[in-house]
Parts: structure tokens; sequence; C-alpha cells
């Protein structure tokens, strides 16, 4: 058991050290030793994430130690997760989440930010980049078994094309299968509610508490 | 006379080094623009263009050949020509901010969205100010309050020029926008023909950095580059998260964004007067958001400025900015350093005043109360004169040891001269100030000039033909509607 306990500690300390090849290499010797994938990552991972995640909120570690953190977290858990689909779990706790930044808008940083706090927070997250085509988001989001479809602009021009996205949703009568975040500077809560998005986020932080206290 | 940019931040081999690098970026990375027209633009020049990634790469010959057509000098117009704008890389000018998403709200100190009479006040108030020259408008707001999004812009410029003599800024957000600003600015200048050689208004265009031009802003470039309107280039890069953690790295990455803009307008319209714009500066990293207050911006702005006047191309800059919400001792100190940072190092036109909260509010006190730090930014420039009558030997002689110059004729005619004459900034003994005033804060003093001035200031009164054809755009623009949805099974 003591062996266990060191490649644990080994697993928690890779992503405070936001080292992806010791993190892959931790996950494998977890899984060699017999550590059950489930605490593993429970254990391992997610644990540590959470500290960092938390660290950052207290001001003791800056944004790229976090986005560090999540990417070497992310590398981590490709390694656990066909164990974990094995044994029928499911490594995205929080929930599955499509992101992008709509079509004609080329703005990241912001969306690149709610990422990496996504995934520090459990969610798994298909990120589509920019420019994206509105139809992308809903085929993406039925493909991954999406519960959460985000949707950035920085403009607002390009703003519009969240409600397009809703209006697609619509159209195809699969708008309650989504939660449909909007976020970016122009985004506030009069637009949501023009547009009937479920929740927006003027920041990171509040993007996450939105989906954190989601009932869909 | 002072030298425009005393405040060196690179050495010449290092302006260099970061404008070969830039070069290098554009031949070897390439920059990505989304708008069809401004890669045939390029491919005809010669560019390599690949069609699939969007991604243009350009040699350093066609830059160069695009600095060189690029004026140093131009004219910006305004309807009442005393205020037209003479950019060149030897002056400052200074654009205050007017067009933001919130206000601070002057009665009650908490934040709202801007409305159409806020744009007014708030152009009202810059027209006023003897330190602004360009207004950045209510044609360039993301929105306004009460106002259909559709016809933003519209409403936006015609509360501008309603209330402003001096030079209007126009929206380059995509073709249609463009073209009703257009239009609208042609009003002024009295037909197309002679906008076209009178630009009265003038744009920003962002990159999106690293190495991108979306598709609408392009389109307005293009739009305004055909008119031979001026257009400031102007890169937004964050250390760290936008561009390299290192502002060497920044600068480079930066000009590589600009001058790939520069350029376009150069191949769409050789001469078309640009500015090479900054808006650099770096994430805060404990909250992940844009520190527009920070010293590095100013040391980003004077290493701009110098890059720039390398290139021979006017400088466009920031300063006057900052984070805070409230108009506080970090308000103060951060406007301050990073004003005096960009015009000591020689930017020509300094945007950013009037600003807080990282520029996503406006609040007309803020806008009095720099325009008082940009008077000190000019006293600043203007240097020390040294010659016979300032060293002022006879007087010293006359005055000997022990005396006194108040009662002096030289004091008397250099004073104004020699020192900015100050508003709002109290150097009252306490209890003067409180005879004067109950002991008001800059803060409170600001509100009431902000009071009388809206009450007493009547900017030059509008063309009523020129009005009513405004307005007639205006009707159009709204009638036209919301775009379409795009959406369809």
């Amino acid at each position: 058991m003591a062996e266990h306990e060191e490649i644990l500690e080994r697993m928690r300390a890779s992503i405070v050290a936001a080292d992806e090849t010791e993190a892959m290499a931790a996950a494998e010797a977890a899984l060699a030793a017999g550590i059950e994938p489930l605490t593993a990552l429970e254990e391992g991972f997610a644990g540590a994430i959470r500290a960092q995640g938390e660290a950052f909120s207290n001001l003791d570690i800056f944004l790229p130690e976090l986005v560090l953190s999540a990417k070497a977290m992310q590398a981590g858990v490709s390694v656990l997760e066909p164990a974990l689909k094995a044994k029928g779990i499911d490594a995205a706790r929080s929930g599955v989440v499509v992101i992008g930044t709509v079509e004609g808008d080329l703005h990241d940083i912001g969306k690149n930010i709610v990422v990496a706090m996504l995934r520090s927070a459990g969610y798994e997250v298909h990120d589509l980049g920019t420019d994206v085509p509105i139809p992308n988001f809903i085929s993406v989001a039925e493909q991954t078994k999406a519960d959460i479809i985000g949707l950035s602009a920085l403009l607002s021009t390009t703003m519009l094309r969240q409600k397009d996205l809703i209006e697609l949703l619509n159209l195809k009568k699969i708008r309650e299968d989504f939660f449909v975040i909007v976020g970016g500077a122009p985004v506030t809560e009069a637009w949501m509610n023009e547009i009937g998005a479920d929740g927006y986020g003027l920041d990171a932080h509040m993007a996450i508490e939105v989906l954190d206290s989601r009932t869909k | 006379m002072a030298s425009h940019n005393p405040l060196k931040i690179l050495s010449e081999d290092q302006v260099q080094t970061i404008y070969q690098t830039a070069l290098g970026l554009l031949e070897n990375i390439g920059v990505v623009f989304k708008e069809p027209r401004a890669r045939k633009y390029y491919k005809k020049a010669g560019a390599m263009v690949d069609e699939e990634s969007q991604r243009v790469r350009i040699s350093a010959d066609i830059i160069e050949a695009a600095i060189k057509q690029a004026p140093s000098k131009f004219t910006v117009h305004a309807r009442v020509p005393e205020n037209n704008v003479e950019v060149d890389f030897q002056k400052l000018h200074i654009e205050p901010m007017i067009g933001r998403l919130n206000i601070l709200d002057i009665d009650t100190g908490e934040r709202r969205r801007t409305a159409l009479q806020d744009v007014a006040d708030l152009v009202r108030i810059a027209d006023a100010m003897e330190n602004y020259h360009l207004i950045h408008s209510g044609a360039i707001m993301p929105a306004i309050e009460g106002v259909p999004l559709h016809a933003s812009h519209a409403y936006g410029y015609l509360a501008s020029v309603r209330n402003t003599g001096k030079v209007v800024k126009c929206s380059p957000r995509g073709r249609q926008t463009a073209e009703d600003c257009i239009r609208m600015a042609a009003v002024l200048a009295g037909g197309e023909d002679e906008l076209r050689k009178k630009p009265h208004t003038f744009t920003t265009v962002n990159p999106v950095t690293p190495l991108q031009h979306d598709k609408g802003q392009t389109e307005g470039l293009i739009e305004y580059a055909s008119y031979g309107i001026p257009i400031d280039v102007t890169s937004e890069p964050q250390a760290g998260a936008t561009a390299p953690v290192t502002l060497a790295g920044l600068l480079a990455q930066q000009t590589a964004d600009i001058l790939s803009g520069i350029t376009l307008a150069q191949l769409v319209n050789p001469g078309t007067p640009v500015w090479y714009g900054t808006c650099g500066t770096i994430m805060d990293m404990k909250g992940g958001l844009i520190a527009l207050g920070a010293v590095e911006a100013g040391l980003i702005n004077a290493a701009s400025a110098q890059i720039a006047a390398h290139l021979g191309i006017p400088c466009r800059g920031t300063g006057s900015v900052t984070d805070s919400k409230v108009l506080d001792i970090q308000a103060g100190y951060e406007k301050a350093i990073t004003l005096f940072m960009a015009t000591l190092g020689g930017i020509n036109c300094l945007f950013y005043p009037g600003v807080l909260e990282h520029a996503l509010t406006i609040s007309l006190e803020s806008l009095v109360i720099d325009n008082e730090i940009c008077g000190m930014a000019y006293r600043a420039l203007r240097g020390i004169d040294v010659n016979e009558d300032t060293l002022a030997v006879s007087e010293i002689t006359e005055v000997g040891p022990g005396g006194n110059y108040l009662g002096q004729k030289h004091t008397m005619e250099f004073l104004r001269k020699e020192q900015y004459m100050v508003k709002l900034s109290n150097r009252f003994s306490r209890e003067d100030w409180m005879s004067r005033s109950g002991g008001k804060s800059v803060w409170d003093q600001a509100k009431d000039e902000v009071r009388r001035i809206l009450q007493e200031h009547e900017p030059p009164s509008l063309d009523t033909d020129k009005e009513a054809e405004l307005e007639t755009i205006l009707k159009e623009v709204e009638a036209r509607g919301p775009e379409p949805s795009r959406v369809s099974l």
C-alpha cells in the first residue's frame, strides 16, 4: 500500500509541477501497480488539480501555472481513460462541454481560460477553437454526448451568432438536450435572456459557478 | 525645440533587431487573413498565399515598399476646420475614449450601461476639453443601451457629430457598417469626392494577435483604405497570453501584426494614411485579465513609438488608462505612469483618457481629470528652453542675493509659458481648500466641472441640411433591420 501511496503522490506532484510526461508516466505506473483507475483519477489527479484551482483563487499561483497543470492533468487522464471506460466509469465527472469562439471571431484568450478552469473543475472539454461555424458546435456536441455547449464572442457583431445556435437547436428540436452558456465582453444577462440561453459568464469563475450549479 | 521622444527605451540596434525579426515572422510564419479579398491583394503583390490555411507569407520587399508609400504626415479633417488634426510623428494628439459599454454614473457612482444621452454628454465634454483632438465616438461602440444593435453605429455617429466640431471616429466592423459610416462622413465632407480629398474621419482596425486578421475588420480596412481615410492598425497583444511573456517578443509579433495590416492598406490604395498602433500590455496572471494600467504598457508604448519612428510612420498608443474601478489613487498613478511613458516615449496619437476598469467603463469625470493630466504631459514634452532670455541673467543680477522674483516683469512674461496652470489639482492651503470647496476631492471637483460644462458648453452647431441628410441615412440604416438569421436546417 505504501507503494500505491507513493505512486499517487507522484501523480499529485506531476500536476503541481505541471509535468505532462511525468503525469502520463505516473498514471501508467498506477495502472501497472494495480491501483483502481477511479482511485488514481480521484486521489491522484482530481484532488491535485482542485488544489491548484484553489491556489489560483487564493492568488498563490498564477494563471499559466494553472493552465499548465490542467494540461498535465489532461495528459495523465488520457492514460487512465481506457481503464476507466473498461470499468464503465466516466472520467468527466462534472459534465461534457463543447466550447468555441463563434464564426467570424478569432478572439480566444478568454475562452482558453474558461477551458483551463473547466478542466481543472473536472469537466471533459472539447475545444473547437475559433471562427467555428454554428452547426459544428451541434454536430460535435452530438458526437461527444455533451451536455453543455459554450459559445464565446468578443464582438457585438459576432455575438449574434450565439442567437443562431439557440435557433438552430430549436429548429432541430433538441434545445432541451443542452445547457447553453454564452460569454464574451459584450455578453450580458439581458442578452442571455433575449436569445434564451441557459447561462452566461462574465469571467471564467462565473462560468464555472453557473455550470456547477446547473440543474439541467 | 524639445525632442519628441526624450524617453528612449530601446537603442537603435534594438529597434532594428525587433523590426528585422518582425519581417522574418511575416516571411516565414506569415499571417492569417480571413477576408478573401485581402489574400487576393497579397497574391497580386507576390506574397505566398495558401488558400486552404488562409495564410499569407509576405516577403520583406513587399512590406518595405508599403512602408515607403505610407505618409509620415497627414491631415484628418474636422467639420470645424480649426479642429483639423495635422498628424506628424513629431507631434502629439489625444484621442479620449468615448464609446464603452459601461459608464460610471456621475450621480450614483454605480456602473451601468451607456445610453445615447451619455454618448452625447461624453462627446460634449470631450469637445470642451482643450487637450482632446480625435474623438473616439458613439459610432464605434459595441452597443448603445436602448438603440437597435444594427443601427448603433449610425445613432452613435450622429449623436457624436452633433456634439463636437472635432474629428469623429468611425467603425470598421464589417463592410456594411463601414459603408454606412463612410456615407455619413461624406455628408460632413460635402460629398464622396471631397471625402477622398479631405478625410473627415478615421478608424481603428485591430489585428487579432497573434498574426491574424478577422473578416469583418479587414472588410472595413479595405473600405476605408479605398477612400484614403486614415486607419490606425492597432495590435493588442497581452504578454504571456496572446504574445510572448517577454516584451521583446511581444514587440516583434506586434510589429508583424501591424505591418501586415498597414501593407494591405497600401496595396488597396497606395498612400493611405496609417498609424502604427499599439494597445500592447501584459495579462494580469492573477485574474487572467488585461492589465492596461501596467507599467509594462508604458514600456511597450515608448518602444513602439521608436519602432514607428524608425519606419517613418506616426504611432498610436495608449495611456491615461487604469484597471481601477473607481477614481482612486490607483487610477491616478496608473493613468499618470502610462500617459507619461507613452507621451515622453514619442506616441503621436494617445488613446484612452476617460476610461476605467480595463477600458470597459467610461467616466465623464475621468475625461475632465485626464484632460488636466494630458495638459501636464504636453508641458513635460515641451521640455526646458535654454537661451539668453530663459537663463535670465539680467533678472538674477537685478534681484541679487536675497531678493525675489514676484515683482519682475520677466516673471509675468514667462509665467504662462513656463508653468502649466492646473484647474482641478488642489494646491491651496488646507484652510483655503476648506473655505473654497468645503474640502472636495479632485473627483468631486470634477463632478462639479462636468455639470458646469454640460450646462454651459455649446458645441459648434451642425449645419441643418447636413443634419437632415444624416438623419435620413440613420433612418435607412434602422429600416434595414437586424441582420437576418443565418440559421437553416
